[in-house]
């Protein structure tokens, strides 16, 4: 479609095609609701149904949610293909996701899960901050946010942070957080 | 008198110099996430859990409460400044009180809030601490069938009352008693979906579900949509209010104040309802055509005044099922549950017995908290307002290095981590979808008590479920259940027909 065909519809066709394109996620999430129900249900099989003198067990609980997602699901499937969500805000901010960002922001939060244990929480959570940093910074634009710079910019405020809240959880409230040494300072 | 004396014994425990400063430093926190964006008092409390395992519990209590409430004071800087309100509490506020800050009224918007949000927190105090030892008093003569009728009204009303959505009101919930189904289960000491991974036998952390949702998933939301927002600043001036504005806001103050106590006090959740109750209410009061015209154009005091005082009565009210019934009513009294749960206590009408001295040291760090939050509020303001200019893409990626304390220095354990990432990709989906959180975090948090009782009202009745419907109070519950699932659909069903006719 050209910019053109856009600004050639009306309030209610953008409104109509908007609600076209919702169909898919919205069934999408549906479908994730009532496997995630259908597979509760697959676990609850496993679960002892001993219910001992009050006639309820162990179990009781696990399919009554399991049931209740799978309808949930099937609700949300049913409400998604015939019509769209009801009561629905809007959600806020763009219309398009910025994938880019999204993918630099998981990999600091991913890579700081696999890391943190190997190189300390002051080296990892750095590594963190600097990975979501330069997402963030693409994702509002930011024109310098490759530079050299701005890298070593975003390490050095990284660790500015990371440091004296390593430091503030291990040394004065005793929390233990793993460190490249066993000095307890780094 | 026995009250009195008891409040008394709090304030020689509060005011120790170490109470004071954890007091201090919570007010201060709490006013600084709720005027952040990004971060609530839900998810500082969750990201600062670990400490339990060092503190004292008065001194964390007292501390996390200071951030509770704090947020509240805090989150009103940012909804009349940005317009962009810190937490949901302060939606209202940002409706004239941003309209008050554009025509130049920012500081006395801002004054009307702090000095309101004192009032109200200061007489919600007092109903505590009145109301609360009646309240478990009367709790204890509470059974298991009552109790987990209680935390049924309270699903009822978290999931399929308050949001807009039914249907996505209860498949929250029912998520959220899906990730509290995890672990063993208390009574038998089963397993249960625990998938052969050791660290599911301990269950999922309230703080992963709280920080994951939260903190999270608003970092990666801002990453995926909100990248491009501009953000507008509207001009502090000098906090100050003229007779005028006095004689305008102190009922309002005292209207907020009478709406939103109550709403704490019940298994309703959320101060949504009593801050729209007391936006609606000051509109309709304003007789004078002037006053009434500033609504909704050049901004009106009292439309700040009232729902601000009605979110901190609500907020300090909300202790009360807290503390007395252990039932939680939002996000935050949720987590708060979760910490005196890291020490192994459980809130309820014992508490008051078995642990008065930790509760009425609470309740009087109410008092002192209000008045910190008063002096760090009104002349400091400018300070906070600093606190805005932080880049977005600097502060997000910094609340990350605190999520991975909350996360990891719960159990030490990176899988945490892992979990954590997928909780944030949930909660981004849901926001995005526009499913509440609330029920799930409070389905999780219930989820096992609710079970427990349940279990344990059911062997009382020998396995019969009119165990329900034997006593008085348990059939009022029912009839209150019925009434809050069937009323409002009646309204809506006889609403639009009343107006066609």
């Amino acid at each position: 479609m050209t910019t053109s065909d856009a600004l050639a519809d009306g309030p209610s066709d953008q409104a109509a095609r908007a609600a076209a394109e919702a169909v898919l996620p919205q069934t999408l999430v549906g479908a994730g609701v009532l496997l995630t129900g259908l597979a509760l249900a697959f676990g609850a099989i496993s679960i002892s149904s001993v219910a001992g003198y009050g006639g309820v067990g162990p179990n009781f609980l696990p399919w009554l949610v399991s049931i209740m997602l799978t309808v949930c699901g099937g609700w949300i499937i049913w409400e998604a293909r015939s019509g769209g969500f009801r009561e629905l805000d809007a959600p806020t901010g763009a219309v398009r996701a910025y994938w880019p960002g999204f993918v630099w922001v998981s990999a600091g939060l991913l890579l700081n899960a696999a890391l943190l244990t190997t190189i300390g929480f002051i080296l990892s959570c750095t590594l963190c901050y600097l990975l979501a940093v330069q997402g963030l910074r693409r994702a509002s634009g930011q024109p310098s946010s490759g530079a050299a710079r701005t890298w070593v910019m975003d390490i050095v405020t990284g660790l500015l942070i990371s440091a004296p809240v390593f430091w503030m959880f291990t040394q004065f409230l005793a929390i233990n957080l793993p460190g490249l040494t066993s000095t307890g300072w780094f | 008198m026995d009250i009195f004396n008891a409040l008394m014994m709090g304030f020689a425990a509060a005011i120790t110099p170490a109470n004071l400063l954890w007091c201090l430093v919570g007010c201060a926190l709490g006013t600084a996430v709720g005027v952040l964006p990004g971060i609530g008092p839900a998810v500082a409390v969750a990201m600062l859990l670990p400490i339990t395992a060092k503190v004292d519990v008065t001194a964390s209590m007292i501390f996390f409460s200071g951030i509770y409430y704090g947020a509240m004071y805090g989150g009103s800087t940012t909804s009349i400044l940005l317009n962009t309100p810190g937490e949901t509490a302060s939606m209202v506020t940002a409706m004239e009180g941003n309209k008050m800050a554009k025509s130049g009224r920012a500081g006395a918007a801002l004054a009307t809030a702090a000095i309101g949000s004192f009032v109200a927190g200061t007489i919600a105090t007092v109903i505590v601490t009145l109301f609360a030892p009646f309240v478990a008093e009367f709790a204890v003569k509470l059974g298991p069938p009552e109790y987990f009728l209680l935390m049924l009204l309270a699903f009822t009303t978290v999931s399929a009352v308050l949001g807009k959505s039914t249907l996505r009101g209860m498949t929250a919930l029912f998520i959220g008693l899906a990730a509290g189904c995890v672990g063993l289960d208390q009574i038998s000491g089963q397993g249960r979906y625990t998938g052969g991974i050791p660290e599911f036998l301990d269950g999922i952390e309230i703080v992963l579900v709280a920080v994951g949702l939260f903190a999270v998933a608003e970092v990666l939301y801002a990453v995926l949509y909100e990248g491009r927002v501009v953000e507008e600043q509207n001009r502090l001036s000098r906090v100050h209010m003229t007779a005028r504005d006095w004689k305008r806001s102190i009922p309002a103050w005292l209207r907020g104040t009478a709406i939103g106590t109550p709403f704490g006090c019940i298994p309703a959740g959320g101060t949504e309802i009593p801050t729209f109750l007391s936006y609606a209410m000051e509109k309709k009061l304003a007789k004078d055509p002037k006053d009434r015209a500033e609504f909704g154009s050049t901004g009106a005091i009292e439309g700040v005044a009232g729902p601000e005082a009605a979110n901190n009565a609500t907020v300090t009210a909300a202790l009360i099922p807290l503390l007395t019934l252990g039932i939680p009513t939002s996000n935050t009294t949720a987590i708060l549950l979760g910490a005196f749960q890291n020490y192994g206590i459980q809130p309820g009408p014992q508490l008051f017995t078995t642990s008065a001295a930790l509760v009425w040291a609470l309740i009087a760090s109410l008092y002192i908290g209000n008045v910190m939050l008063l002096v760090l509020n009104l002349p400091m303001v400018g300070f906070w307002v600093k606190l805005l200019k932080i880049p977005k893409p600097q502060l997000y990626a910094g609340i990350l290095i605190f999520a991975t304390v909350g996360a990891y220095g719960m159990r030490q354990s990176a899988f945490d981590l892992f979990l954590l990432y997928g909780i944030g990709v949930l909660g981004v989906l849901m926001r995005r979808f526009d499913f509440p959180t609330a029920p799930v975090v409070v389905g999780m948090i219930l989820g096992p008590l609710a079970e427990a009782q349940l279990r344990n009202a059911m062997s009382i009745g020998e396995g019969s479920a009119v165990v329900f419907f034997q006593r008085p109070m348990s059939i009022t519950l029912i009839v209150i259940i019925a009434s809050v699932l069937v009323l409002p659909r009646l309204a809506r069903y006889w609403g639009p027909r009343k107006v066609e006719a």
